[in-house]
């Protein structure tokens, strides 16, 4: 076993190694043309979409290029992705640059080369988490829910921007205050900035909006989701989740009757949400460790299960529940064979709620007994924990059981793994066969009882019982 | 009886002594496995979770016992309960039951079973059922034969009595118990029979078990004695009977009093001392009878005199050193209680407070024992007409707990068995007399006796009796279909309702709130409530109570009796002084939940009152002039102030309950509550649950200085 | 190892999950009508009219009967080994 975690500790090494040896420069040659920078803060998450025009000013083409995140902001980064023209996914690596240690940069890896005077079109994607702050941080229940967002009026890139616009969306018309920079606009529900021309790379300014935002502000903050694997045709998936209310904390009494009274009572308290569930999954049960939650109701859609989960009671700020969902669905859905190889191609987390924002996620996959050479694919890097083995019905030397896990995942993490895994189709055999084995050992101690005879004198007659 | 000839006629390819083995074997596995699947309506209807409110205790227990281990299950301080007091778990509880799930859990998670720990508990008590079932066949067996044993068995299997206690899902001691205490039983009518020492070590190890697991075995250890006694009396005392009772006394009472929670009490507490005199008086019997094989008439006669005489003097004078030191205090309440069952009742209102507590109405008999009522005295002529020691045995038996089933309601529990099997005795022998009569004639040629062709119509009044008993049987099996479907399968956990279109509303309140409250509330908070609901809101919320429903300081909780019926200021002392962070409080007035704390609350005054710090707290404060508890504006000022009344009525006086009614109206009392309009000065609403079934409130610390 | 997705057919049980109920009664039903066989026999034969040969024999079949029907019972109800 210290073998084992020795193992895995040097792999982790070795992992966390070659991702800090990634080391960029930044290249001078590019410039960005234009940007057109849409912050979305309409819901919990921050969502950064900017239309980037690149340009090759340089007489070599570019292969990649850096995207940036500044310093106050590194820790809220959950997601950065690219897509080019045509809309494909672009490769997205996280990086590092010398000199800059204290920003956080991904590379995009180009499809085709840029050459010098091109100018491509690509979209890059920021998601940050906890990026929107309470303000006040505590409200009574019938208040609405303030929020101040603070990032950067710039866009925070290595490279020369030539002209850029940035159209703030938010959740509602009531903004208390935000920054005022020339030239700028505000409509219902949105703020337009820009355009600014010629900025300086790493420029910043602060860009500051106090508004209402009374949508869900919760936090799955931990979620363990099993995934077990059987042959028999069937894989079971089971999701542990705690969940928190991580807006404005809920201040003086509770009362019910208001509540009940007024539905529009306690307006940044979340009362329900949904969850989709894949089509297939059958035999759902949500649950807590004192028992069945009876608030749910489910719909089957055409390509997905709705559940409207309701918690026992409805979250206000800094209320929290922790439940089970679990289900199952058919093993053709999600796994493939080819001989005595197997695939299985499932996603890392699954929906929880929309715009949802996950602080860890361990996901454990439980392999039927007797699986060897197992390798995981994953979309991302995760951290994988060492592997185990669980003992359930009818095992005798245990299911190997893969787990990883990740940090601060929002929806765009919802991506398929595949994991591969040899398993000789005849150990399918071995259960039934313990079974029988038990059986036939019960009834030869049967068989072997009645030929005992513990008494000290003969009887006289054979006994009769 | 009626099964085996049917069966005659309808496998004649086998061998009789087969086809009776075959038909034994199925009747008595079938019996055990409708006794299992009969205890199961709540799971189905609901889910699979304890159902009950006090088994929450056991069920936490056992939890722990699994987690922990048994030496810290032994040597556990409970800090969540009775605070700031808590509670040394392992020195005041049965373990007989934790131990017993535990045990089960561990062996299943040895074979890779992987059922959770609740499961195990929800199921133990329709398993050990099944196990009574096999037991009651076997002991019917020793008392009559066994086509009385069949019968008996599936009279069990279903005898609501029983059901009442061990559905799944209750999770009680009683559910194993009577599984013990039938085991216990067998083995000492068969040590009676045998007069083997092996099976007296076996009734002292069932006994053992028994003791380990529910305090009802005080009944056990006096029934025995008694049947020896009687043995004695009716002079049928033998060496079988000396082996068999001397070797359970020594064994058994040694093996006893190593549950910490008995101790010492079986040589020195009052309810043993039956058992101890029996013992002594055994032994003098038994000397007495070897000194008359061995000595003159003469000798013996003066010998015994004089024995007889310093004997008597040495108990007398014991005795009286043993009181005046204080050693044995046989005149206290414990001693009224064991001659009347309702002293205790009578004059502890702890006590009397629980509802099981409360004497046998008739009709809760025939609800929980149908035709066994009727089967019993035919039984008991049976046993009668046919004494043998064993008969003897389960006709006191009867008789004992009759008597205590009267008393409390509680003790059904232990009539059940016993009904069941002086009722399988009789309608065995009623049906195997009558079935001869109708037996095809062939069969009769061996075993012609002369007064049996006297009678005319013999095989009509036979058929026509046959009838009429399997008519009662059947019927039997509906009520008990019924009575368990309706009466015990509802959870009180969950309620549930019926809305007007027929579809089933569910009340899920009490989880709701424990939930909130696990989840919610600082990990160290103490929570003051009833402590009715003490030991669940340790188990679902994991929570700091300052009661629970392990009644033993009478002052704590008249404490928290003081605090609800006394105003808000007087209230906020007391809670200061228990250093209570929230308080819990059941209010069914919204839904028409008529067992919450208003209907308790009298209770609460009475149980406060009860003490010297509580003086001031006078029931009859809170009656109106007219001698009426009532809630509505004729309702005493004393009681419509009190934190009890403002806490369940916080606000509901704005709310609508029912069309055509003022706003507050209570649905359990009927009546618009006179105190509407008020504040809370000292506590703030902290959560209620969606039915306003549970209101929880926080108490506000102390405001600052100067403002 | 380099098997692709595209190369692998889906997987399906070798038993559809549809028949288990039916698999489970069938086999379960022959299983417990063995075991009583097998439970009458040792009872009711004597020291002198046992054959050890037919306990085996009946033995070995309830067991395999009874064996598979409580694996398919497992699957039925959900417990997926």
């Amino acid at each position: 076993m210290a073998k084992l975690r020795f193992y895995c500790i040097f792999l982790l090494y070795i992992l966390i190694k070659c991702e800090s040896a990634s080391v960029d420069t930044i290249s001078s040659d590019i410039r960005f043309k234009n940007v057109d920078r849409t912050i979305d803060i309409s819901t919990q998450l921050v969502r950064i979409t900017s239309k980037l025009t690149l340009e090759n000013t340089g007489s070599t083409p570019v292969k990649n290029f850096l995207i940036a995140v500044e310093s106050s902001a590194k820790n809220n980064a959950a997601f950065a992705g690219a897509k080019d023209s045509n809309n494909k996914d672009l490769r997205v690596v996280e990086t590092t640059v010398k000199g800059y240690e204290y920003a956080k940069f991904w590379r995009v890896d180009l499809k085709e080369a840029v050459n010098p005077g091109a100018t491509p079109q690509i979209t890059v994607t920021l998601v940050l988490t906890k990026a929107l702050l309470p303000y006040p941080t505590a409200i009574t229940q019938q208040e609405d829910q303030l929020v101040k967002y603070i990032g950067n009026l710039y866009i925070y890139s290595p490279y020369y921007i030539t002209s850029q616009k940035t159209n703030v969306i938010l959740s509602s018309k009531s903004v208390e205050s935000f920054t005022k920079v020339k030239p700028f606009t505000q409509q219902d529900g949105g703020i337009q900035y820009g355009p600014y021309p010629n900025v300086k790379p790493f420029s910043e300014k602060e860009l500051a909006i106090h508004y209402k935002n009374n949508s869900p502000f919760l936090t799955v903050t931990r979620i363990e989701r099993l995934i077990e694997v059987s042959h028999w045709g069937n894989i079971a998936v089971e999701e542990v989740i705690e969940i928190e209310h991580t807006g404005a904390k809920l201040k003086g009494p509770f009362s019910r009757y208001d509540y009940q009274q007024d539905h529009h009572s306690g307006p940044a308290s979340v009362r329900s949400y949904k969850t989709l569930l894949p089509a297939s999954a059958s035999d759902v049960y949500y649950r807590d460790t004192n028992g069945n939650i009876s608030t749910s109701n489910m719909k089957v859609k055409k390509d997905s299960v709705e559940l409207d989960l309701r918690p026992r009671y409805p979250l206000f700020g800094g209320w929290r529940t922790h439940y089970t969902l679990g289900y199952n669905v058919p093993s053709y859905e999600y796994l493939y064979q080819s001989g005595n190889d197997y695939l299985l191609k499932m996603r890392v987390i699954d929906h929880i709620y929309d715009d949802m924002q996950v602080d860890e996620v361990v996901t454990k996959i439980i392999l039927p007994e007797g699986s060897t050479s197992v390798k995981v694919n994953l979309p991302y890097p995760v951290t994988r924990l060492p592997d185990s083995l669980h003992y359930t019905y009818l095992d005798t030397k245990g299911r190997p059981v893969i787990s990883f896990t990740k940090k601060n995942i929002v929806e765009n993490h919802i991506e398929d793994f595949q994991l591969r895994y040899t398993f000789p189709r005849l150990l399918m055999l071995q259960e039934p066969l313990l079974v029988v084995g038990f059986l036939y050992a019960l009834f030869l101690c049967v068989i072997i009882y009645v030929r005992l005879d513990f008494s000290i004198h003969k009887a006289e007659h054979p006994h009769k019982d | 009886m009626t099964v085996e000839v049917q069966a005659k006629t309808r496998l004649p390819q086998l061998s009789s002594d087969k086809q009776l083995t075959f038909i034994k074997l199925a009747v008595l596995s079938m019996a055990a496995i409708l006794s299992f699947g009969t205890r199961l309506f709540s799971v189905l209807r609901f889910e699979s979770v304890i159902h009950e409110f006090d088994p929450y205790f056991n069920y936490r227990t056992t939890r722990y016992l699994t987690e922990e281990g048994f030496y810290n299950f032994h040597n556990w301080f409970d800090d969540r309960a009775w605070y700031p007091l808590g509670r040394i778990i392992g020195g005041t509880i049965y373990p007989g039951l934790m131990v017993t799930s535990a045990t089960l859990y561990n062996v299943m998670q040895f074979l890779n079973i992987t059922i959770d720990i609740r499961n195990v508990c929800v199921f133990l008590a329709p398993f050990f059922s099944s196990l009574t079932t096999i037991v009651t066949y076997l002991l019917t067996k020793e008392l009559k034969d066994e086509g009385a044993g069949l019968v008996a068995a599936a009279m069990i299997a279903i005898v609501p009595g029983y059901i009442s206690r061990s559905v799944a899902g209750s999770y009680d001691n009683e559910g194993i118990a009577i599984f013990c205490m039938l085991l216990t039983y067998y083995f000492w009518i068969k040590a009676v029979n045998t007069g083997t020492i092996l099976w007296a070590t076996m009734t002292a190890l069932a006994y053992f078990y028994m003791v380990s697991s529910w305090g009802g075995y005080v009944f056990l250890i006096n029934l025995i004695p008694l049947h020896v006694l009687a043995l004695m009396l009716l002079g049928r005392f033998s060496a079988r009977v000396y082996v068999a009772y001397s070797t359970l006394y020594c064994v058994g009472t040694i093996l006893s009093m190593q549950i910490s929670f008995v101790g010492f009490q079986p040589v020195q507490s009052s309810e043993h001392m039956l058992a101890l005199g029996t013992f002594g008086l055994c032994q003098l019997y038994a000397f007495t009878q070897y000194l008359r094989e061995h000595l003159s008439p003469a000798n013996f006669e003066l010998l015994f005199k004089a024995l007889l005489t310093t004997l008597l003097a040495t108990l007398g004078t014991a005795l009286v050193a043993l009181t005046l030191t204080g050693k044995i205090s046989p005149w206290t309440g414990r001693f009224y209680s064991l001659l009347d069952p309702s002293y205790a009742k009578n004059h502890i209102p702890i006590i009397a407070s629980v509802s099981e507590h409360q004497p046998t109405s008739w009709s809760s008999f025939y609800f929980d024992l149908q035709v066994l009522v009727f089967l019993f005295p035919a039984g008991l002529y049976f046993c009668f007409s046919k004494l043998t020691d064993a008969n003897i045995f389960i006709i006191l038996y009867g008789v004992l707990s009759i008597y205590f089933a009267g008393v409390m309601v509680r003790l059904m529990l232990v009539l059940a068995p016993v009904m069941c099997i002086v009722s399988g005795v009789a309608a065995s022998s009623l049906l195997s007399l009558h079935v001869k009569d109708i037996e095809p004639k062939v069969e009769k040629h061996e075993k012609k006796k002369k007064h049996e062709n006297n009678l005319v119509f013999r095989s009509e009044v036979g058929f026509l009796f046959v009838t009429v008993l399997g008519c009662l049987l059947v019927s039997y099996v509906f009520h008990c279909t019924w009575v368990t479907s309706e009466a015990y399968s509802s959870p009180s956990i969950v309620l549930s309702a019926r809305a007007h279109d027929g579809a089933r509303i569910i009340f899920d309140d009490f989880r709701e709130a424990y939930t909130w409250l696990k989840m919610n509330t600082p990990e160290d908070s103490k929570v003051m409530s009833w402590w009715d609901y003490g030991y669940q809101i340790t188990a679902m919320a994991n929570r700091t109570v300052i009661v629970d429903n392990n009644t033993w300081n009478n002052t704590h909780i008249s404490r928290v009796g003081q605090a609800m019926a006394s105003t808000e200021d007087k209230a906020y002392e007391i809670m200061r002084e228990l250093d209570v962070d929230y308080v819990l409080v059941i209010f069914g007035g919204l839904v028409g939940y008529s067992s919450d704390d208003i209907n308790k609350f009298l209770w609460m005054v009475r149980i406060g009152g009860s003490t010297e710090r509580g003086r001031h707290i006078r029931e009859a404060d809170y009656y109106t002039g007219a001698g009426e508890f009532r809630v509505d504006a004729d309702g005493s000022s004393t009681l419509l102030n009190c934190l009890m009344y403002k806490m369940s009525y916080y606000k509901f006086g704005l709310v609508y309950t029912e069309g055509g009614r003022p706003p507050g109206f209570d649905r359990v009392r009927g009546a618009e509550i006179g105190n509407k309009d008020f504040n809370l000065d000292v506590l703030e609403e902290a959560y209620t649950t969606e039915h306003w079934l549970v209101r929880i409130y926080k108490v506000k610390p102390l405001p600052n200085r100067g403002v | 190892m380099s098997l692709e997705i595209e190369s692998m057919v889906r997987y399906t049980s070798p038993i559809n999950p549809a028949v288990f109920p039916h698999l489970t009664l069938l086999l379960l039903g022959i299983g417990i009508f063995f075991t009583a066989w097998f439970f009458v026999y040792e009872v009711t034969s004597t020291k002198l009219s046992r054959d050890l040969f037919k306990e085996l024999l009946l033995s070995l079949v309830a067991s395999l009967f009874s064996g598979f029907g409580i694996l398919f019972l497992l699957l039925w109800v959900g417990i997926f080994v």
